[in-house]
This record gives structure tokens, C-alpha cells and sequence, in this order.
């Protein structure tokens, strides 16, 4: 008996945007020369691939390319105000406004052309840098549609704001309407545990999420890996240490963090349950991602050797120290079933 | 010491500098030459990202004398598109979606680009050993991996070039597809600037001062000698903020720098603005400060007793926020229950480790507005803070958000943002701060230690009756988002099930240790690891699958939570339905399931291969 096997499964939920408090964002966007656009937000990228997003929604709604859209910095004396980068609220909060500021830019460019072409505003389509009628002969470049734009004395450019209806908590029974979508999780963990050394290996992960609509498939894939391997860290090795509020982890040679020879192979399942409230039907991944990984791992070494660490991180000491525990609880018994 | 007179090749171009014997090759790189694409993560050797080829070998430049580069060849990442043109290796990073925050991916790059050089055939179990002495905080590794097999497959011909090309989508149809990320050619080259690689003309160097005390009084603070020092252009402390001087996300209980008495070792006491860092360190250490420590308290049960020493005076129990939530009548609950399990869960503290430790500039602008560049989570709240604290209109007052490299919540303290303003504007010059690792995990937040007591009270069939759940968390010496994550370990806690009796309690505690702020999951991770854990002690109590329980008690469409919110759509069921199918589940008790013997079995999953253990001669398997 060195390495056994195990497999634990956990579950999760989480609120998207900021708690019990209001949220709000608000965008700007303009169908700029050449069929480019500018979107102006108080966003910036911390990893997680927001730029990206942006620049698809922007892109879906206004008929144009990704590459096409240029972002502009976060700049409080130069964007409007879209918060914080955080609470698993950028894709929510500053993507649909993104959508909603496009909306508006579009609108006001194809007000234009329905005009010049003599046809029902709803009949005109936008996509990948055209813009046609749909049923007409007439079909020209995004670039052209700005420029007769720009001809009739209109710049087709947009704005848009976007709250949240959420409410504070009462301070005796905590009642009340924290946020206004929440998200789900499920996530399955297969480990082996060497009870030699009380090492534990997580070898797979399989994680269900429901993030409403992925926008990029992909980026939530990297949220959801980057989540669990954050995860395997606090419940396998991390661990900050203070002796006496003097920190005994001070760099990177203590304070232990997951390398590429910690990761397990991961499978991400994207599940869609739209939100019906925002105007895309998005949520959130970003956080909700590293909820159920180290119960789940937990759960696992359980069904792997039978002893459940309820004291995180489950350390090779800690494992062995439950392991030994175990059987001299168990040799007990049988001593005491012999006697 | 004598300077030295460095000659080298730098990505192919001759040069002749002038060095100090005491710099690292590091150094000399990013300051001397202006290459900034390798970037300083630790400086000591362990996370990678600092890594450049020295005559073809690769190698940590942190950990180099800049003398040892004499006669080499160099060859940073800034060499490897220098045409314009991305490397093969580096676009199968941006197609494969490899790079999140770019601050790894530099040194991540040159490690894959040494590997397959190493072995054009490696596979991916051999690129995980080679690319073991690179820490990525973001990605999870995974998609890194894929970006290294496709860059081997595609320059061995195994794959078309077309493979690293990105996606067109039909009918202009953006939403859903994997458009590959904007910003990633700017990381995998090196080419973005966060922070810590801008320069201003005419900056000056930062360094702070800080606490060796967990708890004392500040005497006295004597700044003369620093000052007097040649090359020092300004040095502040608390006596130098002219507003309301504090910050903090949901209490501003933290002065900018220690005011009267510090609270945690670490705390920014002073700062320096000089010429060079090396006089503001120099300077700092000049500063004299008289402590009188005080009693001081290192753990948040220690912080709950009467008689504690006491961190803030506004809070005399040490309490920073109590979050309750009361459904129905526990006790009842418990009492009719068929079954109560009781059981005590502790988390640990962790560091966010974002590979960009902390920097920013901060200059005045010619209409007297104080710009703060900086990598922070949260600009518009910053600038509310620091507008009070330098006692100026919002409208002087300029946050610009600097590429975020790694953030987890860690970014969104204000914790050094304050000193760069007051400085820019005691000096009147551009200055920059750059934290070093080791100041980075000692100063600023981590995730809440936590500990939690939870009954559970189910009956037979598995369905919960009551929960009555505690947990005392510790805040360290200051507030931060120490409100918030126990408001949302309190709302999420007792997870997604219909639980007819709960009582529920998060209790944020200050201590003398370091503080504790937002970390990614928030407060939902350690309650939800007590809860999920706690299920599986019950369906091993009355032999139920872990699915199962959940399934019993889960929230269907039309639930209403636990502060008594209707939600519409529940989609619990289908992710647990999800993974369940996806991992080939096998269904039982925890710890008497079979199926471990034979994994490969008729009808079973396949093992999971374990990671990291190449073995072998690939190359010579490959060329066969």
C-alpha cells in the first residue's frame, strides 16, 4: 500500500458584482474612420482577458472586427467611471454596458443609411466591417458608412450606464438582495496519495460552471485552470507565517507555490444559463473558479486513504501525521476485537 | 568600488557600458540598457520570469554579477521577435490562449524557447520538467503547455502554420468564439510596459521605511540626517499628509504612513524620494525613530478575550465587523434532526503572489493635478481616498491604471499609493516606487485566516434541518475589504442548499498581524471549504453519494436564499449533471466506492496520467 487513489467532488455558488451594495458602470463608443471604434471604459486588464471580451462585445454589437476596436485606458480623469476590477464583475457590469454603448453608436449610424438608402431602420445589418439592407442590392464598407455618416453631419458614437437593483443586508437576520445573478460550480477531484510520504498529487480536475454565456471560450477556460491550481496551492502548500507578526515565509524560497509540476489535467465544462436581466445574457467565471477545488480535493483524499483534513494546507506532514492516526485507531480495535 | 567596463553582444548588437560591480545582470539589462521585457519578480532565482539566454544557456539574470556577462552573448526576450515579427513559439502563446496577466510570459517564453531547443520532440510531460523553474500565477500552467506542443508540432512540421492563424467568424458573430487575446502579442514580447518599467524624466527613486514592531508607540521621528543627505529631494512622514489621512475599502482606519503607533511589522512608517534608489535606501536607514513597543495580540481568539491589548482605539473589542444571518429557529432544528455533526475547519493565510510586485509613479501635472500611475484594482475608489487625504478637489486628483500584472483582490489597497502623491508633491518631481518581493509579501494583504465551527443537523434521507455556523476570521491590523469578505462568507457560506434553520455568524477580528484584505473567492472559499467538507462527513454517515446529498438539498428554480432573496433560474442542477458525466463518476459512499482498481476497466474512464514524470529518451523516439 504506497499510492492509493481517491476522487471527492464539491459544489459551489457565488454572487456576481459587488455585495449588498449598488453597482454601476458606465461605457463610451464612437464607429470611428475607416470602420475602426473606439470604447472608452474605466477598465483595465488584470490578466484575466477583459481587453478581449470588450472588444468582442464591441465588435458583435457594432459589425465589425475585434482587431477593429481600440480600447482606451483606464484614466479617471479621462473615462467614465466603471469601478473596480474585482467581484467577479467586469464581464458582467462593463461588458454589458460595453453592449449597450454599442447599441447606441450603431443605432445612430444606421439611422443614417436608412435614411440614404430609403428602408426600414430594421432592415439594415451590420457584421465583420459591412453594413447592408437586407433584400437591397445596397452593401458597403463599415469605413464608407462612417464617411456618409460624417457627410450628413453625424458622428456615430454612443454612451451607456448600467446598475445593478441590489440592496444592502439588514444587520439582525441579514435579509436581503446581495446581487442580482448568481453562478453555480461543480468540480471533481481525482488524487493519489502516497502514504509513504503523505504526498498528495492531484492527477485530474473536472469543473462544471455556469457562467451565463461565455463570451470567450477560451478565457473562461484559463479562469477556471488558473483557479484550481490557485487552489491546489492553499489547500497542498501555501502557507503564510508569522512568528510573532514577523512573517518566517518572507520570498518565494519559503513561501511555496504551485509549478508546472503541481498541475493536473484539467477539463473545463462551460454550462450557459443566461442571465435575463443584463442585455447579454453573460455572468461571470473569475472567482467562483477556485470555490469547490480544495473541498473537492479534500473529499478526494478521504475516498483515497480514509482520513479527512479539516486544516488546511493538507501538507505531506499533516497527511501522514492523519494516516498513522488512523491506524493506530484501527490496530486498536482489532486488538481490542481480539481481546 | 571600482566601476567596471562591460563588453557584450545584446541581441546582436555590440555594446560598451560602464557598470557597477555591485549590480546584477538584471540591472544592468533593464536599467542600464532600457530592456525591460524581462521582468524582476522575486530576485532571487525562483520564479523565472527574469530569465535570458547567456551564450545560448539560459539563466535567471537575477542571480548574475553583471561582471559575468563580460564577452558574452545576451539575448533577451526582446530578442526573439526582433524583426517585428513574433517567433513561432511566441505566437502558439497568443493562439493558444497562453498568457494571462504577461508578467511570467517573458521568462515563460525564453524557458519554452530553451526547451525546444533542448529537444524539438520534448513531450508535454518533459516541457512541464523543463518549464518547472517558472512560476505563472494566472494561467494554471495548462494552457501554456498547449502552446509549447504547438509551437514543437508546428515547427516540426507535424502541424500547418495556418494552426497558429486567428479566427474569422461568420456573419461577424464575436460572441462565443475564441478570438485569440488582443493584448497577448504586447506580453508575449515583452513589449508591454507595467509600472515598473516606465520611466518619467527627471524621477526620482522611492523607498519606505518600515515597522520591526508588531505593536508600539511611536515616540519620535527624527528625519534630519536623511534629509541632510546629498541626493535626498524629499522624505515624509505622517506629519506630512494635509487632509483626512486614512484609507481603507470599507473602514479608513489606515493613516497612509504609522500615525502615533504602528499595528503590523511591516507598516510604512516613512519614505525617501532621491536620486538614485541606492541613496533612498541609504537615507531611509538614516531615518531615527524611537519605539515604545506595546503588548500586542497575534491571533483572532486571543483578540475576542476580555482584556485583549486593543489595535484600534474606535474598536474596543477588536471587532472590525460581525455579519449574522438568522433563518428560522436552529435549535429547533437541530434538536429534531435525526443527525447533528459537528466538526471545526481552519484556512490558512496565503500571499496573492502576482508575479508584478507592487509599483507605481506619481507626478503633478502643469494644471496642479496629482497623477497616480499605478497597477491598482480599484482608481475610481482610490482617487475618493486620496482626494481627502491630500486635501484636494477630485478633479486635482488623476488614478491612471497601469497594466495589472496578477491582482487576486491584492490591488485593491491603497497601500502605497498615498506616498507617491505626497511625495510628487513635496519634491515636485516625478517619482516611482518599486516594491521587492520580499516587501511586497510582508506589507501587504492576505487572504482571512479563518476558523469555523459547524453543526449540521440532517435527517435520515439526507435532507439538511439546520446549520449553525461561526467563524472568526483574522483582519490583521487593519480594516481593508475585511467587512466585505465576511459579508460574503456569511451570505455564500452555507452553499447553494434549502436550509429550513440556519444561523450563521463571520466575525472579522483585528490582530497585530499582517493585514488581511480581498483575495480572489472572498470569504465564499473558507466557509464553502466547511460546508462542501461537511456534506461528505454526512453522506459517509448515512451512505449517501456525494452527488446525491447535494442533489437532495439543492435550490431548484424559484428558491429563496438564505437572506431571503426569490432567485428565478438555479442552474445548480445542471452543473453538478455536468460534472458528474464529464469525470465518468462512479457512483457510491466516499472512501467504499470501487472502481480505484481498475481504472482502465471495460466501461470506466481512463486513468489520469500523473503529471510531471517524463522518463526516457524522447528525441531518440521521435527521430525513429
Amino acid at each position: 500500500m504506497a499510492r492509493m487513489r481517491g476522487r471527492g467532488m464539491a459544489a459551489c455558488w457565488y454572487g456576481i458584482a459587488r455585495t449588498a451594495t449598488v453597482d454601476r458602470a458606465a461605457a463610451w463608443a464612437e464607429i470611428d474612420d475607416g470602420g475602426s471604434a473606439k470604447i472608452v471604459t474605466g477598465v483595465t486588464e488584470i490578466g484575466e482577458g477583459i481587453l478581449t471580451v470588450l472588444a468582442q462585445i464591441a465588435a458583435h454589437e457594432m459589425g465589425l472586427k475585434p482587431e477593429d476596436v481600440v480600447i482606451g485606458d483606464n484614466d479617471t480623469a479621462r473615462a467614465p467611471e466603471a469601478a473596480h476590477a474585482g467581484a467577479t464583475r467586469q464581464t458582467y457590469m462593463i461588458g454589458n454596458v460595453v453592449a449597450l454603448a454599442s447599441r447606441e453608436a450603431r443605432g445612430k449610424l444606421v439611422e443614417v443609411l436608412a435614411k440614404m438608402w430609403e428602408v426600414e431602420p430594421s432592415t439594415i445589418r451590420t457584421g465583420n466591417g459591412f453594413v447592408w439592407a437586407e433584400n437591397t442590392n445596397h452593401k458597403i464598407t463599415m469605413g464608407k458608412a462612417v464617411e456618409c455618416c460624417k457627410q450628413r453631419g453625424v458622428v456615430p458614437v454612443g454612451s451607456a450606464t448600467f446598475g445593478t437593483d441590489t440592496t444592502g443586508l439588514d444587520g439582525t437576520d441579514g435579509a436581503g438582495r446581495p446581487w442580482q445573478a448568481y453562478v453555480f460550480g461543480c468540480q471533481v477531484a481525482e488524487v493519489e496519495v502516497d502514504t509513504v510520504t503523505g504526498e498528495v498529487q492531484v492527477l485530474g480536475m473536472w469543473a462544471a460552471h455556469d457562467v451565463g454565456r461565455a463570451v470567450n471560450p477560451k478565457g473562461v477556460e484559463g479562469q477556471i485552470e488558473g483557479g484550481i491550481v490557485q487552489a491546489i496551492g492553499q489547500a497542498l502548500m501555501e502557507d503564510y507565517e508569522l512568528s510573532n507578526g514577523h512573517t518566517t515565509t518572507p520570498g518565494f524560497a519559503k513561501y511555496i507555490l504551485p509549478t508546472s509540476l503541481d498541475v493536473p489535467m484539467m477539463n473545463s465544462i462551460i454550462v450557459e444559463d443566461p442571465d435575463p436581466i443584463g442585455p447579454l445574457g453573460v455572468k461571470g467565471i473569475g472567482e467562483p473558479a477556485m470555490v469547490p477545488t480544495i473541498p473537492a480535493i479534500m473529499n478526494a483524499i478521504y475516498d483515497a486513504v480514509g482520513v479527512r483534513i479539516t486544516s488546511l494546507p493538507a501538507t505531506p506532514e499533516k497527511v501522514l501525521m492523519a494516516i498513522r492516526e488512523k491506524q493506530q485507531r484501527e490496530n486498536q480495535m482489532a486488538v481490542q476485537a481480539a481481546e | 568600488m571600482a566601476e567596471l567596463q562591460i563588453k557584450a553582444t545584446v541581441n546582436g548588437r555590440k555594446i560598451s557600458r560602464s557598470a557597477q560591480p555591485s549590480q546584477r545582470l538584471l540591472d544592468f539589462i533593464r536599467d542600464d540598457l532600457n530592456l525591460t521585457g524581462n521582468k524582476e519578480g522575486c530576485g532571487a532565482g525562483e520564479c523565472g520570469t527574469c530569465s535570458v539566454f547567456v551564450d545560448g544557456v539560459l539563466m535567471k539574470s537575477c542571480l548574475l554579477p553583471v561582471a559575468k556577462a563580460q564577452g558574452t552573448q545576451i539575448d533577451t526576450i526582446e530578442s526573439l521577435a526582433k524583426t517585428g515579427e513574433l517567433s513561432v513559439l511566441q505566437k502558439a502563446f497568443h493562439k493558444a490562449g497562453a498568457s494571462q496577466c504577461g508578467y511570467c510570459i517573458p521568462g515563460m517564453v525564453m524557458a519554452a524557447t530553451a526547451a525546444l531547443r533542448s529537444n524539438p520532440f520534448a513531450d508535454r510531460e518533459e516541457i512541464k520538467e523543463r518549464l518547472g523553474g517558472n512560476i505563472c500565477r494566472c494561467t494554471g500552467y495548462q494552457k501554456i503547455f498547449d502552446a509549447v506542443e504547438l509551437a514543437r508540432d508546428v515547427q516540426n512540421g507535424r502541424l500547418p502554420a495556418t494552426m497558429l492563424d486567428g479566427i474569422d467568424a461568420e456573419q461577424g458573430d464575436y460572441i462565443g468564439k475564441n478570438v485569440s487575446r488582443i493584448d497577448a502579442p504586447s506580453k508575449v514580447s515583452g513589449k508591454l510596459k507595467y509600472a515598473g518599467d516606465m520611466l518619467m524624466p527627471d524621477m526620482l527613486h522611492v523607498h519606505v521605511l518600515r515597522s520591526p514592531h508588531a505593536h508600539a508607540r511611536i515616540l519620535s521621528i527624527d528625519t534630519s540626517a536623511a534629509q541632510a543627505m546629498e541626493g535626498v529631494e524629499g522624505v515624509i512622514t505622517s506629519a506630512d499628509v494635509p487632509g483626512e489621512d486614512g484609507f481603507g475599502v470599507f473602514v479608513h482606519d489606515q493613516p497612509v504612513m504609522a500615525r502615533d503607533k504602528v499595528r503590523y511589522v511591516g507598516e510604512a512608517v516613512a519614505a525617501v524620494a532621491a536620486e538614485d534608489p541606492l541613496i533612498a535606501r541609504r537615507a531611509a536607514a538614516a531615518i531615527k525613530v524611537v519605539y515604545e513597543p506595546l503588548p500586542a495580540v497575534f491571533s483572532a481568539e486571543d483578540a475576542l478575550r476580555p482584556g485583549a491589548p486593543v489595535v484600534h482605539a474606535y474598536a474596543p473589542d477588536n471587532i472590525t465587523k460581525h455579519i449574522p444571518i438568522r433563518v428560522g429557529d436552529v435549535e429547533a432544528g437541530l434538536a429534531e434532526s435525526d443527525l447533528v455533526i459537528e466538526e471545526n475547519y481552519e484556512t490558512q493565510a496565503i500571499e496573492h503572489a502576482y508575479l508584478e510586485p507592487e509599483a507605481g509613479l506619481a507626478y503633478v501635472d502643469h494644471d496642479g493635478v496629482v497623477v497616480v500611475i499605478s497597477p491598482s484594482q480599484n482608481i475610481t475608489h482610490h482617487r475618493h481616498m486620496l482626494a481627502k487625504i491630500i486635501a484636494k478637489p477630485i478633479a486635482k486628483v488623476r488614478f491612471i491604471m497601469s497594466p495589472v500584472g496578477g491582482g487576486f483582490g491584492g490591488k485593491e489597497d491603497m497601500i502605497y499609493q498615498g506616498m507617491l502623491a505626497l511625495l510628487a508633491m513635496k519634491t515636485g518631481r516625478p517619482v516611482r516606487l518599486v516594491f521587492t518581493r520580499e516587501e511586497s509579501i510582508a506589507s501587504t494583504a492576505k487572504r482571512h485566516p479563518s476558523k469555523t465551527t459547524l453543526r449540521m443537523g440532517l435527517m435520515r434521507d439526507g435532507r439538511i434541518r439546520a446549520v449553525a455556523f461561526r467563524m472568526i476570521a483574522d483582519g490583521g491590523a487593519y480594516g481593508l475589504s475585511t467587512e466585505g469578505v465576511m459579508r460574503k462568507a456569511a451570505i455564500l457560506g452555507a452553499g447553494p442548499y434549502v436550509i429550513p434553520n440556519l444561523q450563521m455568524d463571520t466575525i472579522g477580528v483585528y490582530t497585530n498581524n499582517t493585514p488581511s484584505g480581498a483575495f480572489r473567492s472572498f470569504g465564499a472559499l473558507q466557509t464553502q471549504f466547511a460546508t462542501e467538507s461537511h456534506l461528505d462527513i454526512a453522506c459517509e454517515r448515512l451512505g449517501l453519494d456525494p452527488f446525491e446529498i447535494r442533489r437532495i438539498n439543492m435550490m431548484r428554480d424559484g428558491a429563496t436564499t438564505h437572506t431571503k432573496q426569490k432567485l428565478k433560474s438555479v442552474s445548480i442542477g445542471r452543473v453538478l449533471d455536468a460534472a458528474e458525466k464529464a469525470s465518468g463518476w462512479e457512483k457510491g459512499v466516499s472512501g467504499q466506492r470501487n472502481g480505484r482498481g481498475d481504472l482502465n476497466g471495460e466501461g470506466l474512464r481512463p486513468a489520469v496520467a500523473l503529471g510531471a514524470r517524463f522518463v526516457g529518451d524522447t528525441k531518440q523516439e521521435a527521430a525513429e
